[in-house]
């Protein structure tokens, strides 16, 4: 519904983690390389911001899966913002609050506009996305005469 | 190596080869996209997607991964504010071999004398062609250093 508010879980992030995700999808020195971080303009490692996006799709995952939410995928993402660097032993805490919903006009789906941020252990808000998801209808109960 | 100035608006870059296997697309989905049409071929084939597709966070981190080995080195940027518009836009599938193409859409120039911003267009490219991913990334570029600075 509109308006609705959830904490969606939240994960610890290591340094092991940020390293192995840099390595092989974003093997920037402030992402791969603890001591050329130190010296970089962030003064230490950060995580790639996409491992940012990975671990809120994991977390959103893990909730719709708890509420059995029958999420079918996504076209796409309006907007993210990477706005605090994400260090190893954060924690962070995925939260999502409900923009929008709409039905597809040629599919058993509808569509919902969430607003995404993604808070570290200080409630600073590390990344805000504003994303839609894909839902599947709920099918009409036999002999509800639809 | 190509400072904000260096940068103009409608240059377009072609680069990168990704070849995408199962094996990473469920390696991918297993750590942070645990959904069965990402997971399991049987579940796939049952879902609307008729098949096994990768996660469309991992289609950007493939995506992420060509500019760095391909752009990245030959740019003075350092690091992205965010991005908009990303669009999902046709399935990845195990065998596919993707490509990108960037193009500069805007120059942005903020209060800081030593970066500023450009929005850069970036699609990634399948093997016949099709265009499977765009987004508007917002690239933090240094401006070039003064002469005798």
């Amino acid at each position: 519904m509109v308006g609705e508010h959830a904490t969606l879980g939240s994960h610890s992030i290591s340094e092991a983690e940020i390293l192995a995700f840099a390595r092989t999808y974003d093997p920037q020195p402030f992402h791969t390389d603890p001591e050329a971080a130190r010296r970089s303009l962030f003064g230490g490692l950060i995580a790639s911001g996409w491992h940012t996006c990975a671990l809120m799709m994991r977390l959103s995952v893990e909730a719709n899966r708890r509420e059995d939410a029958a999420a079918t995928g996504s076209p796409g993402v309006d907007s993210c913002r990477w706005l605090k660097p994400v260090r190893p032993g954060d924690t962070l805490t995925a939260r999502g609050e409900v923009l929008e919903t709409w039905p597809s006009r040629s599919k058993p789906i509808g569509f919902v506009r969430r607003r995404m941020e993604m808070l570290n252990q200080h409630g600073e808000v590390v990344m805000v996305a504003v994303g839609i998801t894909m839902f599947r209808r709920r099918p009409v109960a036999a002999g509800a005469g639809a | 190596m190509k400072y904000f100035e260096d940068v103009k608006v409608g240059d377009v870059t072609r680069f990168g080869r990704y070849e995408v296997t199962r094996e990473e697309i469920v390696e991918y989905a297993r750590q942070f996209d645990p959904q069965p049409f990402h997971l399991d071929e049987e579940a796939a084939r049952a879902s609307m997607y008729g098949g096994l597709i990768a996660s469309g966070w991992h289609t950007a981190a493939m995506l992420m991964r060509m500019v760095c080995d391909n752009m990245i080195p030959l740019s003075a940027t350092m690091g992205a504010m965010g991005f908009d518009d990303l669009k999902w836009l046709r399935p990845v599938r195990p065998g596919d071999v993707l490509s990108a193409e960037s193009e500069i859409r805007e120059k942005v120039e903020g209060k800081r004398p030593d970066r500023a911003m450009v929005k850069v267009e970036s699609r990634v490219l399948n093997q016949r062609g099709e265009v499977v991913m765009s987004l508007v990334s917002l690239v933090i570029y240094l401006r070039r250093p003064a002469l005798g600075s």
